[in-house]
This record gives C-alpha cells, sequence and structure tokens, in this order.
C-alpha cells in the first residue's frame, strides 16, 4: 500500500526582520548543498516598453558587483565544482547554486551580496544586449515558441501575462541600463526574497551563517502584486500563423485557475486525463511531463489515430489566471481543421461524461507514487520548496495532494464543463512553408 | 575537501556474474535515495542499420517501449504510471540503451518489466505505423531545424560514406521506407542480445541479490557473442565549410568539429581537460568566455568531445544571428587553433581541474545521475573503482599533456565548419 502523502522533508522556516524569508532543509547524508534565491519578480512585474527587464536583470546578476568583478561569481561557484544558473518566469527569477556540501558558504556570500549591489553598468548591458537577442533568436526558431507567444497575446489584453518572458524585440532593443537598474533597485530585496537552502550541511551552523549574511541588508523591495484584472473573454479569438516547420501545428487556450483557486484540484486531473500527467505530481517525481503518455486520450486520439504525431495538455501553476492549453502536431498529410476537430471531439467526450473509474483510479495511483519520490536529491528539494513558496508556501502542497485524491468524476465533468466553452478559447494554427517541409 | 572514499558506495560498481553473456552490474544508489535504476545496452546502435534501411535501429529502440510481453501499448503505459516508474530509452552509432527508474521498493517488479521490454516487445502492427510517422517528422525537424541541420551536415562531411559515425540514425523517407516488420524481428533478434550486452542495475541490494534476480528475469537469451560494427579507415580531408540557407529562421547555427578519439585512447583525461578548457566546462571555458562574455555575440557557445568505444566526435558550437555568425566563426577556429598550440597556464588548468573533480559529487545526488555514471563506465568496460580514481588521473595530466591530446583529439586537418540558418543564398 501507498502512503498518501508528500514525502517531503522536514524544515526550518524563518524569517528575518529585513522581510527575507529563510526555508531551511537539511539531509545529513548529502554530499552537496544547493542555495536557491527566488524573487517574486517576474515578467508579471513589467510594462510595455520594458518588457523583458526581469529576465534581462537575471542575466546582469552574473556580470557584477563591487565585491564580485565580471566573470568572478561564476568562477568562484564552478571552480569548487559546482554548478549555477537561474531562470525567469511570468511570477519569479530564480537564482541557483549547487556545490560540494564544504563549499556552501560560496553561494551564500554571493547571493547576499547581489541581491542589492549588482552593478548592472551602461558597458555590461550593452554587451548583454546580442546575447538577449540571441537566446530569443533561438527560441524563435523553434513554431512552438512563436505559436505560444501568439497565445499568449491573443489571450491576455490587460494582464502582463500577454508578453513572452523574454520580452518584446523592440523594448530589447530599446531597453536602457538606467530602466534596468531601476527596476532592479525597486523589486530586487529582502522582502521580494525566499531563500532556501536544501542538502548537506548543520542547519543551526548554517541559520546563524544565513543571518549573519542577509541581517545587515536593508529592508527593500516593492509590492510586485498586480493589479491589472483581465476580463472574462467575450468569444473565441484565433490567428493563423506561416513560417519554416515541419508538419502543421496547433494549440489552444482556456483561462485556467491560479495555483490557490478551489477549482485546481479539478483542473488538474483534467490535465492528467487529458494529457498523461500534470505538474506539481507527475510520474517519475520529476518536474516537466516525462516523456509520452500513450493511456492519455489526446495521445490515444490523436497520435493512435494517425492524425499527429504529438498530441498533449498543460496546466501550470501560477499566481494569476493563466491558460490551459492543448498542443498537438499533425501527422504528415493531415489538415490543420483535421487535427482541430478531433481535438474537439476529445473534449466533447469529456465535458459530456468526465473522467472514467480506470482513469481516477490510474490517476490516483500515479499521483501518490509521483509524491512519494519528488524530493530526491539537494538540487530537486530548493527547486521544490522554493517554488512551492513564491506561488503559496511548501505545506499547500499537502492541501492540493489530498484534494487531488478526491475529485470526483462529476466534479472533474463540471470543471470541464466550465473550463473548455468555446466562447472562452484561443486558438493559434501554425502552417509551414516551403523549405524541405515541402519534400 | 571532503573526502570521496566517504561517498565509496555510488562510486564504486560491482561487476557481477554474467548471465548468457549478459555482463551485470550492480551500483549503489545514493544514500537516502528511494529510487532505482535499471539500464540495459545492447549492440543496437544504428551504425548496425542495414544498408539501405536506415532509420531501423531507431525503430526498433522506439519500438520496444511500446509494447512488451502481456503488455499492449496503453497497458504497459498504464502499469509503468501505476507504479510511478518511468521508460527512457536512447540510442548511438554503437549501441541503444533502454532505463528503467521507478520505486526502490518495487524493483525486482520493475526489472521484470525492463526484462519484458528488452526480450519480449510486440512490434504490434500499428505501432509499427506510428513509430514510423513519428520517426518521419523527425526526419523533417533534422533538416529544417538550424542546430540539427548543422550537426547532420557536420557528421557527413567528415566521416566517410558507411562509417556509423556518419548518419544520426533517423535514415530517411525512402530507406524508412523499406523496413518492414519481418525486419524490425529480425533487427532485435540479432541485436538485442546477451553478447556484447550489458544490464547495469543500480539498487539497495546486494551483489548476490542482483545476480540472482537478473539471472531470474533476463536468463532468457540464446546465447550469443553479439554483433560488431565495421568501421571504414577514415580519410584525410582538407578543412572546408558548409553553409546551409534555411530562409525565415532567427538564429544561425555554427558548427566546427570532426573526427577524434577513442574513450580507451591513452590520452583520454588529457583530452577530456583539453576540451573542458576549450568549451566543455560551464561558464569557466573559453570559448563561453570569449564569445558571449567579453564579445556578447551569442547566447550559446561551447564545445563537446563525444567519445565511443571506436572512436570520437569533436564540436565547437555558437548559436548566434544572421548579422553575427561572419565574427563567430573565426573565433571558434582560433580558440581550437590555441588550445592545440599553446601550453594552457598552470593557473586555467588548475581552476578547470579542480572544477571537473569537484563536480563529483554533484554527479551523486539522485538514483539516476548516479546511474548515469555506472552505465557510462560499464559500457567501456572499465575498472569497478574507475571514478573514486578519477580525480587522481586528472591530476596527473601536464599542460604539455592537455596541448598534445587537443592537437590529436582536435585534428584540425580533418575538421569542418558548418553554419546553417538565415544565411541567405550561397
Amino acid at each position: 500500500m501507498v502512503r498518501s502523502r508528500v514525502r517531503r522533508p522536514p524544515t526550518q522556516q524563518f524569517r528575518l526582520a529585513n522581510g527575507l524569508r529563510v526555508i531551511l532543509a537539511p539531509d545529513p547524508a548529502s554530499p552537496v548543498a544547493s542555495v536557491w534565491v527566488w524573487y517574486r519578480v517576474g515578467s508579471k512585474n513589467e510594462y510595455p516598453g520594458i518588457t523583458g527587464a526581469s529576465h534581462w536583470v537575471e542575466h546582469m546578476l552574473f556580470q557584477g558587483s563591487p565585491r564580485y568583478g565580471k566573470g568572478e561569481i561564476d568562477r568562484a561557484v564552478v571552480s569548487v565544482g559546482g554548478e549555477l544558473n537561474a531562470f525567469t518566469d511570468t511570477d519569479f527569477t530564480a537564482y541557483f547554486s549547487t556545490v560540494p556540501r564544504e563549499h556552501l558558504a560560496v553561494p551564500l556570500d554571493i547571493e547576499s551580496d547581489r541581491m542589492t549591489r549588482a552593478l548592472i553598468s551602461d558597458v555590461e548591458v550593452e554587451r548583454e544586449r546580442t546575447v538577449i537577442h540571441s537566446e530569443r533568436e533561438g527560441n524563435e526558431n523553434w513554431p512552438e515558441f512563436r505559436v505560444e507567444e501568439e497565445l499568449y497575446q491573443l489571450a491576455f489584453q490587460t494582464h502582463p501575462y500577454r508578453w513572452e518572458v523574454l520580452g518584446r524585440r523592440a523594448d530589447i532593443e530599446r531597453l536602457t541600463p538606467a530602466q534596468l537598474r531601476d527596476y532592479y533597485h525597486r523589486y530586487y530585496g529582502t522582502r521580494n526574497a525566499i531563500l532556501v537552502i536544501a542538502g548537506g550541511f548543520d542547519a543551526r551552523s548554517v541559520a546563524r551563517d544565513v543571518r549573519r549574511r542577509f541581517s545587515k541588508l536593508p529592508a527593500s523591495g516593492e509590492d510586485v502584486r498586480v493589479t491589472e484584472v483581465e476580463l472574462p473573454a467575450r468569444g473565441e479569438r484565433r490567428a493563423e500563423l506561416t513560417g519554416p516547420g515541419t508538419t502543421p501545428y496547433l494549440q489552444m487556450g482556456w483561462r485556467s485557475p491560479t495555483l490557490h483557486d478551489p477549482e485546481t484540484p479539478a483542473t488538474m486531473v483534467l490535465d492528467t486525463v487529458l494529457g498523461g500527467d500534470t505538474r506539481l505530481f507527475a510520474a517519475g517525481g520529476g518536474w516537466g511531463r516525462a516523456g509520452e503518455h500513450p493511456s492519455a486520450r489526446l495521445y490515444r486520439a490523436l497520435v493512435d489515430t494517425g492524425l499527429a504525431v504529438r498530441a498533449t495538455s498543460e496546466w501550470r501553476p501560477r499566481e494569476y489566471p493563466g491558460l490551459f492549453t492543448i498542443q498537438a502536431q499533425a501527422a504528415k498529410g493531415v489538415s490543420l481543421d483535421q487535427l482541430e476537430s478531433a481535438v474537439d471531439s476529445v473534449l466533447a467526450r469529456l465535458v459530456r461524461a468526465g473522467p472514467t473509474p480506470t482513469e481516477l483510479d490510474d490517476l490516483r495511483a500515479k499521483v501518490r507514487r509521483g509524491a512519494a519520490l519528488s524530493y530526491e536529491g539537494a538540487s530537486r528539494t530548493g527547486f521544490r520548496l522554493g517554488y512551492l513558496s513564491v506561488l503559496r508556501s511548501p505545506e499547500y502542497e499537502d492541501e492540493l495532494f489530498r484534494s487531488l485524491l478526491h475529485v470526483t468524476a462529476p466534479q472533474a465533468r463540471d470543471r470541464a464543463q466550465a473550463l473548455f466553452r468555446r466562447e472562452s478559447r484561443v486558438v493559434v494554427r501554425y502552417t509551414p512553408t516551403g523549405g524541405a517541409e515541402a519534400e | 575537501m571532503r573526502k570521496l572514499s566517504s561517498l565509496a558506495d555510488p562510486l564504486l560498481l560491482e561487476y557481477c556474474d554474467s548471465v548468457d553473456g549478459l555482463r551485470v552490474v550492480r551500483q549503489s544508489p545514493p544514500a537516502g535515495a528511494a529510487s532505482f535504476s535499471a539500464t540495459y545496452v545492447g549492440p543496437a546502435g544504428w551504425g548496425f542499420d542495414p544498408p539501405g534501411e536506415e532509420g531501423t535501429a531507431a525503430l526498433v529502440n522506439l519500438l520496444v517501449t511500446s509494447a512488451a510481453g502481456r503488455y499492449d501499448r496503453v497497458a504497459l503505459a498504464r502499469r509503468l504510471d501505476r507504479a510511478g516508474a518511468t521508460l527512457a530509452r536512447q540510442a548511438s552509432p554503437e549501441a541503444a540503451e533502454v532505463t528503467l527508474w521507478g520505486p526502490a521498493a518495487d524493483w525486482k517488479e520493475l526489472l521484470g518489466i525492463l526484462a519484458d521490454v528488452v526480450l519480449r516487445p510486440r512490434f504490434d502492427p500499428e505501432d509499427v505505423a506510428r513509430v514510423r510517422r513519428q520517426l518521419l517528422e523527425r526526419q523533417l525537424r533534422e533538416r529544417t531545424q538550424p542546430g540539427s541541420r548543422a550537426e547532420l551536415e557536420l557528421l557527413q562531411a567528415v566521416f566517410p560514406s558507411g562509417h556509423p559515425y556518419r548518419e544520426t540514425g533517423l535514415g530517411d523517407r525512402r530507406s524508412l521506407g523499406h523496413v518492414t516488420r519481418a525486419r524490425l524481428l529480425r533487427f532485435h533478434r540479432d541485436h538485442y542480445t546477451s553478447g556484447g550486452a550489458l544490464l547495469v542495475v543500480t539498487v539497495p541490494s546486494r551483489k548476490s541479490v542482483v545476480e540472482e534476480e537478473a539471472r531470474s528475469q533476463f536468463g532468457r537469451f540464446a546465447e550469443t557473442t553479439g554483433p560488431s560494427l565495421r568501421l571504414p579507415r577514415l580519410s584525410s580531408a582538407a578543412p572546408g565549410r558548409r553553409t546551409v540557407d534555411l530562409p525565415g529562421r532567427s538564429q544561425v547555427e555554427v558548427r566546427l568539429g570532426g573526427p577524434s578519439v577513442a574513450q580507451d585512447a591513452p590520452e583520454y583525461p588529457a583530452a577530456y581537460l583539453a576540451n573542458e578548457i576549450l568549451g566543455g566546462r560551464p561558464l569557466l571555458a573559453r570559448l563561453f568566455q570569449r564569445v558571449r562574455e567579453k564579445s556578447g555575440l551569442a547566447y550559446h557557445a561551447s564545445s563537446h568531445l563525444d567519445t565511443m568505444r571506436f572512436g570520437g566526435i569533436w564540436t565547437a558550437q555558437a548559436g548566434t544571428g544572421a548579422d553575427r555568425w561572419r565574427k563567430v566563426v573565426p573565433m571558434l577556429e582560433q580558440e581550437v587553433d590555441r588550445v592545440r598550440r599553446e601550453r594552457v597556464s598552470p593557473a586555467e588548468l588548475s581552476s578547470v581541474r579542480e572544477s571537473a573533480i569537484g563536480e563529483l559529487p554533484l554527479s551523486l545526488e539522485t538514483t539516476a545521475e548516479a546511474h548515469a555514471l555506472a552505465v557510462e563506465a560499464a559500457y567501456h568496460d572499465l575498472p569497478a573503482d574507475y571514478w573514486l580514481t578519477w580525480p587522481s588521473r586528472l591530476r596527473a595530466v601536464s599542460a604539455e599533456e592537455v596541448r598534445r591530446a587537443a592537437e590529436t583529439a582536435f585534428d584540425r586537418n580533418r575538421s569542418v565548419t558548418v553554419v546553417t540558418g538565415p544565411v541567405g543564398p550561397t
């Protein structure tokens, strides 16, 4: 019998007087320590003209401070055998370093420094501009990126989720060093940060070290809540894109609830039934969707039948209502109309009858197993604790887990009826043109 | 510095008794890990594709994990899902792998599923049709995406016809059209064998228990010696450049590379360090520092040394804009030449070397990561303490040995530069 609980490691949590929230997850057996700083700052805090600022600041926090010259942050961590990186999302930016446990002081020193003292010099901003362009161009090579960017742009007319995290091309061209510095000083600081440390360390001495290093930072970081509210859609929105690619590609989106919405567990059930698993409790204890899910409805209806080579769904936990999406890549010779019609049929059946008892039973078994193995390794633990904290709290995972296991078929059906309404959906279709794909 | 001996268990492999010629290796998972991993590696890479039927190995590799034994495709997926397990596969020119990951508590039952997958795949006709469709789309993607197209062009430029490293394993529309179900069954019979294959199990159980379970689950192979690869001699090709215009794309991909040394080459540790210095060590390496950090010309700039049993492939690469690639190409060429020509300074060598040694504990965070180390060592039949002694082998390498290894491993007489993306008509 598999236990019905999340196997989360014990943590020590406290908050410093300057507002910094600290979560320690010691694991005496671990040979490494993973340090994460999560800022509640993401592309949601930008506005037209400075889109992409959060991501650009993420790059600049590796480019030096009075204490660490350019390249010295990388060298300090990598030279002790550590790895470091960062990523930006709509709702947050996260920086992490995982190092052999005896070098834990290295990332702690870096993070306490760059939380408020990054330089963001004119010279380095200009040098980074082409790097940012290049990152965006690399993504633009993929039709999936272009389609998703269009999908969110169509779906949101007021809320900042309407632009891509990398920012609009024109804004990347025009953003000034002064604007980036202003953005950094306004939002990055102790009040908007969560420090998570996981792995092999003594909690008492590390707590002391954290207090020593971070307590002296000033309380800073302006309110990062978004006040814009997206009004309900008043009709279907569609776009047709063309460009290089292989076969026609389709994405559909519907406005979906936040992580903490009461409708979320039922939405996660729909994601699992349609796509095979769901974020937070994915098979394998990992984060993203692991491989194909041939037992999922979209796969069986589209891939098995020869209409598509890939088909899945995605719900992402967010701070504000986001999108529940379906993606499908046509098999050669299959039109977008055929593909779209097949997706409609799958959804119509789900809306009419909800999930089957077998599907719900499978889901519960899968979710229990996923939850049991989701905290293996210091890096994964740091990620998961930070992610849950930046959107809600680690403990909220238990509530979500229990709710997910108790969703009934009628509840999931009702949720499907509310979610998959044609008048509130967004559809972006991509038709490949020219080149080798025409062979 | 923490002593590596305190991590001895996951770094120390245990070679077990073979099962009908199948080599069996056991590894301890990292302390506290609740998962297990098992991988079968067989002589089933695309280097064994029958002439004119390229793509066969890839099809078989995809199909073995689709349906096996009493499980059809949906039943197998449900069985794995309910167990909280995942099944992954990958192939290279020389070998094909299937890896099962799941809860350690159920490892014996899950090992049985892996045995089913390896020994008794079903090759149901509808699965064959589906996987063929998916592979055809991947072929198109490979030819139309600048990154994968650049890699394909590079391999075809530096390896002669018939060489297993010349292909990427996907075949083409015509070759896939020649592959029948009977051909797939034959390929599976001849290549998912015990001879030339191995089973690596990372599990918190004793060696004798692993041996017994391996015998029980996998002891039904018809014992064979396993096929071996034929490798045509490499010719001395003049350095050259290929440019492929892919209009409508945003990013240009640059690849500079060629044939390299095998994993068992005596200079391998020095070649490994040479590659780390050139572009392999994230953030510290010269390509990243020069192309991205100093010049701001690209988002990614790195190098790779892929050493296999019979040879290797090296590449220096970057992704850049259509207006910038002409500046990036000479930078890649100059940095490759510099690591071949000049001795690395003691400070740079020390920094890169200690970084490579220091990261070993990071490779032991999860069962899956530790398992990957074991599979690599076991595939190359390396000593049981290979990873324990890896730091001392790296520390024994001198700056001059790094330079000489770079000369051999990054052979510019056989290298080619490939540029793909929106470069305009050439």
